[in-house]
């Protein structure tokens, strides 16, 4: 690991006026990108939006939906992690517009998402984050168009959401890069490392819902535009399976030359264990878009000898290189100073960018209009707002989906970290894995030439 | 798909190992049941609590012993401390399922059975939250059992390639199976059991101690399903839900077996796990429908299950 750190306060010439123009014109947006020490004289806590006079000081209420426990809990804490940091972030720069500061009410995912949902609009939520999962998504989208509160999920990353389920959106946006993006990046990734000639069977083990049936059609119809290969296997387990086995000799039958596999959290755990148990990664090389989710979970001895290729959606710690960006170095250190998380990963982006991308399009909206905006107005805001976060720049598209480079890399132990990193990782930018605006990722992937 | 015979023989064996731990768990379910005539809704959580005592346990055990030594002798010694610890786990157990029956259930055996359901889903609510005060929300795991059998070689030595841990479920249940029907059919206790469970007012009149018997039952029943949990966690993690899936997967089990027939619990497990696993082999999607398929079938055919209810025969 590059752990270098790079001096304090090296603003490496810019002037104050410059950086806040830079990152969105503010010190909570400085805040976010992780830009605050750049700024000198320690102003950051009162320089706020422009707040103008209309708006109160009192605190806005944000509820966070995510996994807060069991397995699905082992990225679902690191997304709680990451919007508690930009929540103190901006309360420490004074709050939303210079006045208000957030008060987030973060409620577990579990089993009755949407009753949770709509306990935070009957509270009088102001702005609500999350969830974590497809299915919970699919099913509050919907509602959140309905009760026309600001909703920007972590993740509930489904290809079909803004294609089918919500097709107009006006209230709900999603910060992370979603299925296809992810998947056509692992796609991409197999053909990067194996070689397109040399992929001729590919087989699949995906959660047994939604988004592991969504992810595992778009690998199917993106790697077959790549290359020439036929499947072999499907399995999809159920979410927090204890026995992978079946599905782990099905692909030892097979030896299919990649194995694609969108399983997260504790699965990714114990199907990595089963499968070198099984002496699977003598069969076959396992690509899988949120592997890496469990970086801080999956043990030393079941990655020995383990062929895993894991993306990083959009944000992995160690790109740039800690020592050559510092607010990413800023980032790791505050995120491995919180409660469970061994080393931030995607997810804690997701937390993150999420309440990020909201708090900077309201200042935005309140340098605008001189008063703390509607909702309708935030809405309109953050329709192709951009926005820095410690990741890099990020654009919420006038399809209210986030688009930002996408990472993959070889999933390895690093014993000095005490949990898994990424070697030799790859950057694929946004204009490679989405589809443009206005066209489903079904018929982009289709007019692929082969 | 083309399955080749050592897969078909491994699939086989996943389903047979997957049989051996729903039988531990299903056993103790349907022991109650048989006698108590009581469907205990929290015996999943039992499950659960031995898988995360079982943990806590292990790290105990290895912490004295080390990690497992060269040779043969070294190596024996390790696992049976990791039996050990599985027999220990279970053990604490025992108290458990002694303090429910005498404290709750008993209160309650001549009301409807409506009430008894009840009780026990408040006893599993109960349980949720206790090991969430404990354990805390995270799953928790360990490593060292599983990784450290899995390099005894075993089924290597045969040409197969097939983990050492399943293959000391597979060995472990069965001396379970042979156990259990050795101690209902060949001990007084067992027989003193069975009477009751044949005829309650009989067994009163010639002395036997219903009370007595039904909390032993019980506390039974726990220690079966604190043996599963430690049997089956290694491989994997323990979370606060892992006693959800197990429970209906019994609940299934004796359904197909004949509701409280120790018998009839083995061979539905066993059906139930290779027929699971065969489905995964040739149609993953019927993963999960597969054993309620079985369920349903055999409740059309013989709606008593395959071994009717427990007396006779265990």
């Amino acid at each position: 690991m590059d752990s270098t750190a790079t001096s304090d306060h090296d603003n490496g010439g810019i002037g104050r006026r410059q950086l806040l123009s830079a990152v969105g014109g503010s010190a909570v947006a400085a805040a976010l990108a992780g830009c605050s020490t750049l700024l000198s004289d320690g102003e950051t806590a009162d320089q706020g939006g422009q707040s103008g006079d209309e708006i109160s000081d009192e605190p806005i209420q944000a509820g966070l939906l995510t996994f807060t426990r069991g397995a699905p809990g082992v990225l679902g804490i690191q997304a709680q992690r990451g919007a508690e940091l930009a929540v103190q972030r901006i309360n420490e720069a004074g709050g939303v517009g210079g006045q208000r500061e957030i008060e987030l009410d973060v409620v577990n995912e579990g089993s009755n998402p949407l009753d949770s949902y709509n306990q935070f609009i009957e509270e009088g939520k102001e702005v609500t984050f999350g969830p974590i999962s497809s299915g919970t998504h699919s099913q509050i989208a919907p509602e959140i168009e309905k009760n026309e509160i600001i909703n920007v999920s972590t993740d509930g990353t489904v290809t079909t959401l803004y294609e089918e389920t919500v097709p107009d959106p006006t209230y709900s946006f999603r910060f992370q890069n979603y299925d296809i993006m992810e998947v056509v990046t692992m796609a991409r990734e197999a053909v990067e490392r194996i070689g397109a000639d040399n992929i001729s069977t590919v087989a699949g083990v995906n959660p047994g819902y939604s988004f592991g049936e969504d992810e595992m059609r778009v690998f199917t119809q993106a790697i077959q535009k790549l290359t020439d290969a036929e499947i072999v296997y499907e399995g999809f387990p159920e979410l927090g399976a204890s026995d992978m086995s079946n599905h782990i000799t099905s692909i030892n039958n097979e030896e299919p030359d990649v194995t694609f596999s969108s399983l997260w959290g504790g699965d990714v755990t114990t199907f990595v264990r089963q499968a070198n148990a099984n002496d699977m990664f003598e069969n076959t090389t396992v690509f899988g878009t949120t592997l890496y989710s469990a970086a801080g979970d999956v043990p030393g001895d079941a990655l020995a000898g383990a062929d895993i290729y894991s993306g990083s959606r959009n944000y992995y710690w160690g790109k740039p290189a800690l020592g050559n960006w510092q607010p990413g170095r800023e980032l790791f250190d505050a995120a491995t100073q919180q409660e469970g998380v061994t080393v931030p990963t995607a997810h804690y982006m997701s937390g993150y960018g999420a309440v990020t991308a909201w708090a900077t399009a309201v200042e935005k909206a309140i340098d605008l209009l001189g008063t703390y905006p509607s909702q309708e107005q935030i809405a309109q805001v953050l329709e192709g707002h951009g926005f820095f976060t410690p990741a890099g720049y990020h654009n919420m598209a006038e399809d209210h989906q986030g688009a930002s480079n996408s990472f993959a890399g070889q999933m390895v132990y690093d014993d000095d970290l005490g949990a898994a990193r990424l070697d030799d990782v790859n950057t694929y930018a946004a204009t490679e894995t989405a589809p443009p605006p206005g066209v489903t990722g079904s018929d982009w992937l289709d007019s692929w030439s082969a | 798909m083309a399955v080749t015979p050592t897969a078909a023989l491994v699939q086989t064996l996943n389903g047979i190992q997957f049989g051996f731990i729903l039988f531990m768990i299903a056993s103790g379910l349907t022991v109650i049941l048989g006698i108590l005539d009581v469907l205990n809704l929290a015996h999943g959580e039992l499950f659960s609590l031995g898988a995360y005592t079982a943990i806590g346990v292990f790290g105990f055990i290895i912490g004295v012993i080390g990690p497992p030594g060269g040779g043969v002798v070294g190596t024996a010694v390790f696992v049976l401390a990791v039996l050990a610890a599985v027999l220990v786990t279970a053990a604490i157990l025992l108290p458990v399922g002694t303090l429910f029956e005498a404290v709750f259930l008993r209160q309650i055996y001549d009301r409807d059975q409506v009430y008894q359901l009840v009780l026990t889903f408040a006893l599993l609510l109960i349980l949720l939250d206790v090991k969430k005060f404990i354990w805390g929300d995270s799953s928790i795991r360990t490593d060292a059992v599983y990784s450290a059998i899995n390099t005894i070689p075993t089924s290597e030595l045969v040409g197969l390639n097939y983990p050492t841990y399943n293959v000391f479920v597979i060995l472990v249940g069965s001396v379970v199976v042979v156990g259990l029907f050795w101690f209902f059919e060949r001990t007084k206790t067992g027989r003193i059991i069975r009477a009751t469970a044949i005829d309650r007012e009989m067994a009163t009149a010639i002395g036997v101690s219903t009370d007595r018997v039904f909390t032993l039952v019980f506390a039974l029943g726990a220690f079966l399903a604190g043996f599963a949990g430690a049997m089956a966690v290694p491989p994997t993690s323990a979370t606060l839900e892992m006693g959800t899936n197990p429970l209906v997967l019994s609940f299934v089990v004796i359904v197909i077996g004949g509701l409280g027939s120790l018998r009839g619990a083995f061979v539905g497990a066993l059906l139930v796990g290779v027929i699971r696993s065969w489905m995964i082999t040739l149609y993953p999607p019927g993963e999960i429908a597969a054993p309620f398929a079985i369920m349903a079938l055999i409740l059309l055919v013989k709606p008593e299950g395959l071994f009717g209810t427990w007396g006779e025969t265990a």
